[in-house]
């Protein structure tokens, strides 16, 4: 589906009687939208930036909205809306890149920063030893729409109000636990992007993020323990709220944040264990798709986030994983939270192998990334998160396959003499090479003799990530597989976030250092 | 171009007089921010970026809506006004509302300086090569990051209160790592005032660490004495004051049987943690939390914990003074400052640690945190450095790190930034000595 701006404002006005906002203040918005003529504008950015004799120039107009709403228990925290208009022009001038913004969304205004885009690249340029080289796009004249089948922002506050109270009070049901957190949120970026390729790209995107921790204090001994949510954030609409068990979910969290208070401390060592997706995303994200950014590995990211230790070299050659791990980058993932139509450099969205019967493939690239290592293409992996953040590398959604032997959780489990079955995500901490990780989780099960026993509590799994995917011995099939993600993954300087998802079936990893976290 | 007293007054004045509701705070904050990136030897990115932020949130039979955006014409402001409002008149009573202040009488810090905000283009890019060059002279592969902001905002309430205050900040991290991938070396300062930042001092130490971390030894982990540099202290002590969560018995300051640690010995007694909006080194916001006028206040004084946070609404529940702070963190000893040096030369056996990086919480019945060494860490025996060593992962409490018995020695406070705020954030900490520090396992990160 592919609505053309017109459709959608006629879509937002046709809704807003069910959002219980006033007609004239949605009218009024999407008519400030409407009043900007993007084309216009970037024809001024274009034509200014060619004049000032820029190789490469590009202009971002784009819109982001926010909605938010934060409970506790029966009581609702705070209720907010923000919208955020400006653009960006990026230039390539002299072989050095310049970026400029502002909020002020007019022809002058354009005019101005296009400039002051191309004097930052100025003086830049006077000390760049090597010049900046960009692969091919096509040229794009498109529009895409993220799949969702219902808008959130045009669904009523008092629904989503009820939701979480709905929520609170079904977790807060069980004897023992204390408080509950909830809160809501959803993100739609209108993007407008043009360049002296010619494109013309306006994309239209929706997130939902519900979320909640509930806690159970034991005043008496001065002990508390917690237990979020296992679903995260997706690209989709507020069917994800209607559509996911999410209140099933809140019962069993409350009923485990109480037995986490009496669980049985996990005693150090190395276990087999098996990991719903729940977690593994987070191992995966952190370990996979982070070691597998090229900017990393070649040093663009040494000051802050780090490199990689993954280096061009090892393409083709390391085994990464077991050969039952392939891992996989998609922009076009359903429901993925990186899910795009084109990057910010107007590269179509790609599906290619990261790491293929356990060896490393391939990198997730830009249109300065690419050249460096021979390809001719972009992977379309280029990402700001506002229009008046300078675009970078950004991770795509990056998944793991699932066995294609529909075997299950319980399966998995059969195979395990002592080991340890691990929900949700919890503590996260990698270095910046991307070896030594450690994860935490929400909820743990000891595993003997094949079968899923009682609840474990300070568990923590340290190890190093070829030897942690190298230890994968198992893998559920289709059936197992799930999709999850982070909304606000920060990477770059000044850190920029990204929403990014991960899928992946339940695993099985054998003998992998356990600690216990509690201080004795 | 950052906004004016005068005008940020305007958009106040306006916001409130469009608005019918029965209570209102708003603001409006401008930002001009500019950067330059470096990496490989070479520059990357450099941009500049201006903006501003209205929001207004509102109360109306005290319910609350809230609603932001960063069109200040009349049109948008009335929008962001109205949909505040409606957002309010269909949300339950926000139960708690406390109602805003009336005008205050502030103290203001000296946290801005113009040349800060207006930095030279070309003088920056200047300085930046000039540090490439001197890595490029050492053999080693440098990165690094330059930012520069001001930022001006301007907060208002039905009641009568307006305030104004603008701050600036220019920052330099820069790492340097040996072409073998086996050393590096990092160092970040910041200050509101761009005079005082000495980026060539900072491309030398950077350089300078990562020559000294060259041929590391590998060293098993365990409970070592270890000498925190103040980048490192300040990396990894965090600390949460707040009342609320510690009466409702979920923080490190919360004790058996339903009360608080406060007038506690939780750290050493020569340890003091404080917010001071004055400090001529680190000035915090004149205002606190829905603009109280921030003060000096003590959190942790000579070890014990003396005070903690408590908001306008937990203070009125708990029939205490809402706290004034912290608008920024001080971390001082009563004791003689104890220099790096002299604390290597007290060491029989122990670890030098330069900074810490992806530190997360684990526990936070006892603020025990994970994370890694990153660029520098030297292993000490009788009384001098003796070599290099690879990186660590530890678990390690903060209660247990600061407690008495555990800290042995105590730097001077110096302003440091955070290794993961990019320089954005500031504190005074000293280096600390201590006696044990629990490193769990090894990284060959670099």
């Amino acid at each position: 589906m592919n609505p053309t701006r017109r459709d959608f404002l006629k879509t937002t006005s046709l809704v807003c009687g069910a959002a219980g906002l006033p007609t004239w203040v949605f009218e009024a918005e999407a008519a400030t939208a409407a009043a900007v003529d993007k084309k216009q504008l970037a024809d001024a950015a274009i034509s200014r930036a060619r004049k000032l004799g820029v190789t490469y120039a590009d202009i971002r107009i784009n819109r982001y909205r926010n909605e938010s709403i934060a409970t506790r228990e029966e009581r609702v925290q705070n209720v907010s809306r923000t919208q955020s208009f400006g653009f960006g022009v990026r230039v390539l001038f002299n072989g050095a890149w310049g970026f400029a913004a502002s909020r002020i969304v007019t022809p002058e205004s354009v005019r101005r920063v296009t400039a002051q885009a191309v004097e930052i690249a100025l003086a830049n340029s006077r000390y760049q030893r090597k010049p900046v080289e960009m692969t091919p796009a096509p040229r794009i004249e498109g529009n895409w729409t993220s799949a969702f089948e219902k808008d959130p922002f045009d669904v009523s506050i008092d629904d989503k109000i009820q939701f979480l109270l709905k929520l609170n009070e079904t977790a807060m049901k069980t004897k023992g636990v204390s408080f509950v957190n909830s809160a809501v949120s959803f993100q739609n970026e209108q993007k407008f992007y043009a360049s002296t390729d010619g494109s013309h790209i306006e994309q239209y995107l929706i997130r939902s993020h519900p979320s909640f921790t509930v806690t159970a204090v034991n005043r008496s001994a001065g002990d508390f323990q917690t237990r979020s949510s296992l679903a995260g954030p997706k690209g989709i609409g507020y069917e994800y709220l209607e559509k996911y068990p999410w209140l099933k979910e809140a019962g069993q969290a409350g009923e485990e944040v109480v037995a986490k208070l009496d669980a049985r401390p996990v005693a150090p060592g190395r276990y087999d264990l098996v990991i719903h997706p729940s977690n593994l995303w987070l191992t995966i994200h952190e370990s996979v798709g982070h070691s597998t950014e090229l900017d990393r590995a070649l040093l663009w990211e040494a000051d802050f986030a780090g490199t990689s230790f993954l280096t061009p070299e090892k393409t083709g050659k390391l085994q990464f994983g077991s050969k039952i791990c392939n891992f996989f980058a998609d922009r076009t993932q359903p429901e993925g939270l990186a899910t795009v139509g084109y990057d910010d450099e107007g590269v179509p969205a790609q599906r290619w192998y990261l790491v293929k019967d356990g060896v490393f493939l391939d990198w997730q690239t830009t249109r300065d990334l690419a050249p460096l290592v021979g390809h001719e293409q972009s992977y379309g992996c280029l990402h700001a998160d506002s229009w008046g953040s300078v675009p970078f590398p950004r991770m795509p959604n990056v998944s793991l396959e699932p066995a294609k032997e529909n075997l299950s959780l319980d399966q998995l489990v059969a195979g395990v003499d002592n080991g340890i079955l691990i929900y949700g995500n919890g503590s996260w901490s990698i270095d910046q090479q991307r070896y030594n990780f450690q994860f935490g989780g929400q909820t743990f099960w000891e595993i003997k003799q094949g079968r899923v026993g009682v609840m474990l509590r300070d568990v923590a799994y340290q190890s190093r990530t070829t030897d942690f995917w190298n230890s994968c011995d198992g893998l559920g099939g289709q059936a197992t597989y799930e999709l999850n993600g982070a909304a606000n993954d920060g990477k770059g300087e000044p850190t920029q976030v990204n929403a990014v998802s991960h899928g992946c079936p339940v695993a099985r990893f054998r003998q992998v250092n356990i600690l216990n976290t509690a201080v004795k | 171009m950052l906004l004016t007293e005068k005008e940020s007054k305007s958009i106040c004045d306006r916001l409130l007089r469009f608005t019918k509701a029965d209570d209102a705070e708003v603001s409006v904050s401008s930002e001009d921010f500019s950067h330059l990136r470096f990496a490989a030897n070479g520059f990357t990115t450099s941009g500049r970026r201006e903006n501003a932020t209205a929001t207004v949130t509102v109360w109306i039979d005290k319910k609350r809506g809230s609603a932001a955006a960063n069109d200040l014409e009349n049109a948008s402001l009335k929008m962001a006004v109205e949909q505040a409002e409606q957002l309010a008149r269909i949300s339950p009573v926000d139960r708690e509302y406390v109602p805003t202040l009336g005008q205050q009488s502030y103290r203001l810090s000296r946290g801005y300086v113009e040349a800060t905000v207006n930095i030279s283009l070309s003088g920056r890019a200047r300085a930046i090569d000039e540090i490439i060059r001197a890595c490029e002279k050492e053999g080693v592969i440098g990165a690094g990051y330059h930012h520069a902001s001001g930022t001006a905002s301007g907060f208002a309430t039905k009641h009568g209160l307006f305030h104004y205050q603008r701050s600036s900040l220019v920052s330099l991290s820069v790492t340097a790592r040996t072409p073998d991938g086996a050393s590096s070396g990092f160092f970040l300062r910041n200050h509101f005032d761009v005079g005082k930042l000495d980026t060539s001092r900072i491309g030398q130490e950077a350089i300078r660490k990562a020559l000294d971390s060259k041929n590391p030894h590998t060293l098993e982990p365990g409970v070592y004495p270890v000498i925190l540099e103040a980048q490192a202290a300040d990396d990894l002590i965090r600390f949460g004051f707040d009342a609320r969560s510690a009466d409702e018995g979920r923080s490190p300051y919360s004790a058996p049987g339903g009360k608080t640690r406060l007038g506690e010995r939780i750290f050493d007694e020569r340890l003091s943690v404080y917010s001071d909006p004055w400090h001529p080194e680190l000035p915090g916001p004149a205002s606190a939390e829905d603009g109280l006028p921030a003060q000096k206040i003590y959190f942790v004084r000579g070890g014990v914990l003396a005070t903690l946070r408590y908001s306008r609404y937990w203070a009125k529940e708990k029939g205490k003074d809402p706290t004034p702070g912290p608008v920024n963190t001080i971390v001082e000893s009563s004791a003689p400052p104890v220099s790096v040096n002299e604390m290597i030369q007290s060491t029989e056996r122990g670890l030098l640690v330069s900074r810490f990086w992806y530190i997360r919480g684990v526990d936070p019945r006892t603020a025990l945190f994970t994370g890694l060494t990153r660029d520098g860490v030297w292993f000490i025996e009788k009384g001098k450095i003796q070599y290099p060593v690879r990186n660590f992962r530890f678990n390690q409490s903060i209660l247990e790190l600061l407690a008495p018995g555990n800290v042995e020695m105590i730097g001077a406070s110096e302003r440091v930034s955070g290794s993961e705020t990019q320089g954005r954030g500031a504190s005074l900490t000293p280096a600390l000595k201590v006696k044990k520090f629990h490193f769990t396992s090894q990284s060959e990160a670099v």
